[in-house]
C-alpha cells in the first residue's frame, strides 16, 4: 500500500517535470528530431547526470542497493529503439509525455493517444511468446551497469559521463550545434 | 518565496532546471522505493486487465499472467501520478484547458484536419508501445531509468531512437527539414 502511495507521488513529480520542460508538446519533440530545439536532450541528460551523481556514491557506501536494472540485449534494445523513434517522431509523444499531456487537458492525447498505447500494449502481450524470447536471446548481457560490465571505477564512470554531458551542452549552446528552424508554411 | 512562486507559475522552465527536478525524482525513486520510473509498463498492466474483461481466453497467456500481470500495479499508480503531474503543472501556470489541435507546428507539418491528427496519434501510439515492448522499456523506463544507473541498454535505445527519429522527421518535413 505504501509503495502505491509513493508511486503516485513520484509519478506526480515526474509528470510535473515533463510539463514544465515542455515535453508534452508536439513542437518540442519534433524540434528535437529536426535538431532545431534541443530541450529533450538537455532535459534527459541533465536528469541522468544528477541521478547518477546522487545514487552511485550511496551505492559505494553500501547505503543502498540498485533495483533491477533494465536488461541489455543489444539487438533488441537497438531494434526496439529504431522502431520507437519512428512512432515518436511521427506522433510527437512517448508513453510518459502522452500521459502528462492528457492530464493537461489535451483530448488528442487522452482519446486516440491512449487508445493507441493500449492497443499496442495488447498486441505486444499477445505476440510476446513469438517475438520477445528470440530477440532478447541475442547478445544478452542481462541486468548490468557499465562500471560492473567493463570493470571500471564507478565514480570515474560517473565523472566521465558528467564531463561528456557538459561538453555536449557547450557544443549545443555555444558552438551552434542547434540548427536554425526553417520557415514552415 | 516570491521568487519560488514566480518560478512555479512559469509555463516553461529551462530544460536544465526541469532536468534537475527529474534527476532528484530519479534519486528518490531509487532510494525510497528501490524501484525505477516507467510509463509503458503501466499500459501493459491496464491493457491486460481490459483484455481479460473482454476476451478472457485470449488474454489468459504467460505475458498477462506472469510477465506483466494484468491489473493494478506500481507501474499503473506511477502512470496515474504522471497524468495528475501534468494536471498540476498546467494548473500552476493556469494553462489547464480541455482542448484539441493545440499545436501550431503540427498544423504546419500535417495540416489542420483533426481526423488526421487522431489517426496519426493512434497509429503512433501503437508503434511506440509495441517498440517499447521489444526494447524492454520506453523513454522513461529504459532511457531515463536505465541511463541514470548507467545501463548500456539505455544508450543503445537512445541511439536507435534518435537515428530513426531524425530520419522520420526528414521524411515528414522534406525540403522544410
Amino acid at each position: 500500500m505504501n509503495e502505491y502511495i509513493l508511486a503516485l507521488v513520484l509519478g506526480v513529480m515526474f509528470g510535473f517535470a515533463l510539463n514544465k520542460a515542455g515535453l508534452t508538446r508536439y513542437s518540442t519533440i519534433a524540434g528535437q528530431f529536426r535538431l532545431t530545439d534541443m530541450a529533450v536532450l538537455k532535459f534527459i541528460m541533465t536528469a541522468l547526470v544528477v541521478t547518477m551523481i546522487g545514487v552511485y556514491p550511496l551505492r559505494l557506501l553500501g547505503v543502498i542497493t540498485f533495483p533491477t536494472v533494465p536488461s541489455t540485449y543489444i539487438v533488441g534494445n537497438l531494434v526496439g529503439g529504431l522502431i520507437f523513434g519512428v512512432g515518436m517522431s511521427l506522433a510527437g509523444f512517448c508513453p510518459g509525455t502522452m500521459t502528462a499531456g492528457a492530464g493537461e487537458g489535451k483530448l488528442d492525447y487522452l482519446v486516440p493517444g491512449m487508445l493507441g498505447f493500449l492497443t499496442g500494449a495488447a498486441l505486444f502481450g499477445l505476440t510476446y511468446d513469438k517475438v520477445f524470447p528470440p530477440i532478447s536471446k541475442l547478445l544478452n548481457y542481462g541486468s548490468v551497469v557499465i562500471p560492473d560490465l567493463w570493470n571500471i571505477n564507478a565514480l570515474l564512470a560517473v565523472f566521465v559521463m558528467a564531463l561528456i554531458t557538459l561538453v555536449l551542452f557547450y557544443l549545443i549552446d555555444r558552438m551552434g550545434w542547434q540548427r536554425q528552424q526553417k520557415k514552415l508554411d | 518565496m516570491s521568487w519560488l512562486t514566480k518560478q512555479i507559475q512559469k509555463e516553461l522552465w529551462s530544460p536544465y532546471g526541469a532536468g534537475v527536478l527529474l534527476g532528484l525524482v530519479g534519486i528518490f525513486t531509487v532510494v525510497f522505493a528501490n524501484r525505477l520510473l516507467g510509463a509503458s509498463g503501466g499500459f501493459e498492466n491496464i491493457a491486460g486487465a481490459l483484455g481479460k474483461a473482454v476476451a478472457p481466453d485470449l488474454f489468459n497467456n504467460t505475458y498477462f499472467n506472469f510477465v506483466m500481470p494484468a491489473g493494478l500495479s506500481y507501474a499503473v499508480l506511477l502512470l496515474i501520478g504522471i497524468f495528475f503531474g501534468g494536471t498540476l503543472g498546467a494548473l500552476s501556470s493556469r494553462t489547464l484547458k480541455v482542448r484539441t489541435m493545440d499545436d501550431g507546428q503540427w498544423k504546419q507539418a500535417y495540416g489542420p484536419q483533426l481526423w488526421k491528427r487522431w489517426l496519426l496519434l493512434f497509429v503512433g501510439g501503437i508503434i511506440v508501445q509495441y517498440a517499447a515492448g521489444i526494447a524492454g522499456g520506453c523513454t522513461s523506463g529504459l532511457l531515463i531509468s536505465g541511463g541514470m544507473l548507467l545501463a548500456p541498454a539505455a544508450f543503445l535505445f537512445m541511439a536507435g531512437t534518435f537515428a530513426s527519429g531524425i530520419c522520420t522527421a526528414k521524411i515528414i518535413y522534406g525540403k522544410r527539414y
